[in-house]
């Protein structure tokens, strides 16, 4: 017969040497029942490194344990499990309001955390709760599970075959001495408890074999301690065990290092910036290393049914004209800047309806449009002038005319015009008509959606500003996703492309400490609204354990599977990363793009052989190279024609 | 006649609007004694079943939430798999026709970075859920808000998980 619960009067209770008080504890059966929600009771787990979990519409209280174990309480029924086994608590959990009431001490003894009374006070003192000693290949590994985050000092000395380590903080009553057989390493190991009952330590001796060399292992819990043995030197794996260790606070937790390590979130910049002679493939220089060109007069000179445009520059500019499916014909001067007032007219010319000379500023590099609408598919050439050119809008329609063309004037001379329909093998290659040849019709080509700029691949830095993204091995994400992004900008433009950045320095594309979602959708916004054929967001991955290595490409919408395979070829031929595939992934800023989208996850800077690559400006520079030749290629294989008038038009 | 007529048809359709409410409105408790649940190989690939034996509530949100807690929670530590981050928890877990909804803790945010990590964790989650009768959509809250991404993070979040994401 259950007795009624009553308030417990005030019991001091111990933990770690300091006190720890319980708010909402009750006696039920003459044992001690705690509140889920007990502050003593929280700090208590926090601690441990276990976490409790409660929802008032359902039955089950379910604790789980730093090292993964999961303790289920179950309302109104006194077996509970450990691990899956079970067990049966003095009483069944019981709600009281929003609270459940649960047995303190089987709950502290699950957690490996023995409740001694000691003089009036209860003292919860942390054990080390498991051993596990297994030998496979000539390699012998002790696991040591702990009630607290493991903290140790090496109290044998370094290079020393027989290792002792001192645990602080925990106790143990596993029996104290434990023989191994079938190790050729290991022999024994045996605890010797030091310290105070409130304020314990253990001693671990491994007794090992003449010629044993020793390592720590990675672990999977920072509760979790992992020796290796073996006589053979060469099979372990891991570092020496170092002469202290404690889990970093840096959140993961899953790498051991030493007590006299630097704080490994410091960030630090050990890899060199973007050199400024970006090595390229391309001979053609970025064109906006190029001067300025000055649009100084923009003429319209009606002669009956057709019309001249005289256009005047200061210099040498570069041009590429596009015929739109809607009879809209414009041209853009690269790198020029116009010195006349823009403007918007009605033409007097029965041919065309209008005409418009505008500044765009869209990065890299300023270009003047200019734009005509036809009443017709009127034939449009361009022809050089003196002090510059002329668009000559013919009074006859030309069915046939092409839809794109790009050029050169040098001194009243136009150097290259109309790309052929098909490149001509033998013409001298220049990176701009090659470029520009992809854009000739081809059969099936696809036609982009309205508003695309063919020419425009929006470059997303992962991370940034306020959000730092990964850290690990003195590196960190946004600097690296923005380094490589800055060498992908120059190398596409080298080859022809614009470039629009989502950001060009360490900040949020948003606003700082702004909500994933504004961040995330302004990012995607720059690319939707400036009309990108594609967009490569880069990013650098990382994991909790350090083992994982290698360069993944992810898509998510049907659209981006080309460009992901064509980035990922080259990602995977080039790099000497391990080649973790490409992959289908809902990654917020590709799905939210409207155009082809990928996301590169170029290697795990927790791996230190990936972040060793990471330091080095060659690899940036290769991973941005390799970038932009499947841009390149998937540019190339799928050939598109550009229907509909690009942003600014 | 007519009467008798009236009465039985009335009869015929308490019955069905009965058997209606018991199948599809009232849900029915889970039969099973074990659940599957899953977690996902550091290999970011492998999804590995492991059955878990239920406790004895097995009303469906009870079950729902059981199911959550052991995914975050994944296999005990000596197995290699990729981990929601330590002190996850489940919030609290409702089911509403196809859809169960979960709220985790921030916890699930403290390891940013690694889009690797976020895609196993929350296909485990997601594939756990989804094996329950009746679930096929997963919806997931952090600290009770609907997000579009974890802080920092890339798997969207702000529509329903189902097995097809992946």
């Amino acid at each position: 017969m259950a007795q009624p619960a009553r308030a417990q009067g005030a019991t001091n209770y111990w933990f770690v040497g300091t006190s720890l008080i319980f708010a909402k504890l009750q006696t039920r059966d003459g044992e001690t029942a705690v509140a889920n929600d007990d502050p003593g009771l929280v700090r208590l787990l926090a601690k441990l490194g276990a976490a409790l979990s409660y929802d008032p519409g359902q039955r089950y209280l379910i604790v789980t344990s730093g090292d993964r174990r999961t303790i289920v309480f179950t309302l109104d029924d006194a077996r509970y499990t450990v691990a899956g086994l079970t067990q049966r608590a003095p009483f069944a959990p019981y709600a009281v309001g929003g609270s459940v009431y649960v047995p303190l001490e089987a709950l502290a003894k699950a957690l490996y955390v023995l409740p001694l009374a000691r003089e009036g006070a209860v003292i919860l003192q942390p054990q080390i709760g498991s051993l596990d000693v297994r030998t496979q290949n000539s390699v012998t590994t002790v696991t040591l599970r702990s009630a607290l985050p493991v903290k140790f000092a090496r109290t044998s000395a370094a290079g020393d075959e027989r290792l002792t380590l001192a645990l602080g903080a925990v106790s143990t009553s596993l029996p104290p001495e434990r023989e191994v057989s079938g190790s050729a390493a290991l022999h024994g190991l045996s605890f010797q408890a030091g310290g105070s009952a409130r304020n314990p330590s253990t001693t671990v001796a491994f007794e090992v074999a003449p010629g044993t060399a020793h390592a720590l292992a990675p672990s999977h819990s920072p509760n979790e301690l992992v020796v290796a043995f073996s006589t053979r030197a060469a099979a372990l794996a891991g570092p020496p065990v170092p002469a202290a260790g404690d889990f970093s606070s840096g959140g993961t937790g899953l790498a051991m290092r030493s007590a006299a390590e630097g704080s490994p979130s410091a960030p630090t910049n050990e890899y060199a910036p973007l050199p400024s002679d970006v090595p390229v493939r391309e001979a053609l220089p970025p064109p906006a290393l190029q001067p300025v060109a000055h649009v100084t007069s923009v003429d319209a000179l009606p002669a009956g049914d057709a019309l001249s445009v005289r256009i005047s520059v200061s210099g040498p500019v570069a041009y590429e004209w596009h015929r739109l499916a809607d009879n809209r014909w414009y041209v853009d001067l690269k790198n020029a800047v116009l010195d006349v007032p823009a403007r918007e007219e009605a033409s007097r010319t029965a041919g065309v309806l209008s005409l418009r000379v505008k500044q765009l500023s869209p990065d890299p590099e300023p270009i003047v449009r200019v734009a005509l609408s036809l009443a017709s598919p009127r034939r449009v050439d361009v022809q050089p002038s003196a002090g510059g050119f002329t668009i000559a809008v013919g009074a006859d329609d030309d069915l046939d005319a092409q839809r794109v063309g790009a050029g050169r004037i040098t001194a009243g001379a136009i150097v290259a015009d109309a790309v052929p329909m098909a490149p001509n093998p033998a013409a001298p290659a220049s990176a701009l008509t090659d470029f520009l040849a992809k854009f000739a019709p081809a059969p099936g080509a696809v036609r982009l959606p309205v508003g695309t700029n063919p020419r425009l691949i929006v470059i997303d830095p992962g991370h940034g500003g306020s959000d730092y993204g990964a850290q690990h091995n003195g590196l960190t994400e946004k600097d690296l996703t923005l380094d490589i992004s800055k060498r992908l900008r120059a190398v596409l433009i080298a080859r022809g492309w614009q470039v629009k950045m989502t950001r060009d320095t360490d900040v949020d594309v948003f606003a700082p400490n702004d909500s994933a979602h504004d961040e995330l959708q302004a990012r995607c916004d720059v690319a939707n609204q400036a009309g990108a054929r594609m967009f490569v967001s880069v990013h650098i991955n990382s994991f909790t354990s350090s083992a994982l290595d290698g360069t993944t490409t992810y898509y998510y919408k049907n659209a981006d599977v080309g460009l992901s395979e064509a980035i990922h070829r080259h990602l995977a031929d080039a790099l000497k990363t391990a080649d973790r595939g490409v992959r289908k992934e809902n990654f917020y800023v590709i799905h939210h793009t409207t155009m082809p989208a990928v996301l590169i996850e170029t290697a795990f800077l927790s791996n230190p052989g990936d972040a060793a690559l990471l330091k080095s400006p060659a690899f940036l520079q290769q991973v941005a190279v390799s970038i932009a030749d499947g841009i390149s290629d998937y540019a190339s294989n799928a050939p598109q024609v550009n229907v509909s008038p690009p942003d600014g038009l | 006649m007519k009467a008798l007529r009236a009465v039985l048809l009335l009869a015929l359709a308490a019955a069905i609007g009965y058997f209606l409410y018991r199948q599809v409105v009232q849900p029915k408790p889970i039969a099973a004694d074990t659940i599957t649940v899953y977690y996902c190989k550091a290999d970011g690939e492998t999804l590995v079943p492991w059955k878990v034996t239920l406790g004895p509530a097995r009303d469906r949100r009870s079950v729902a939430f059981y199911a959550t807690a052991q995914a975050l929670a994944g296999p005990v530590s000596g197995v290699e798999a990729i981990r929601f981050p330590a002190g996850t928890i489940a919030r609290s877990v409702t089911v509403s026709g196809d859809t169960a909804t979960v709220d985790l803790s921030k916890d699930v945010g403290s390891q940013p970075g690694g889009s690797f990590a976020e895609s196993g964790e929350f296909k485990a989650l997601v594939w756990t859920l989804t094996g329950l009768p009746g679930i096929s959509k997963v919806r997931v809250l952090v600290a009770g808000v609907a997000v579009p991404t974890l802080p920092g993070g890339h798997l969207e979040l702000d529509e329903p998980l189902a097995r097809s994401n992946w």
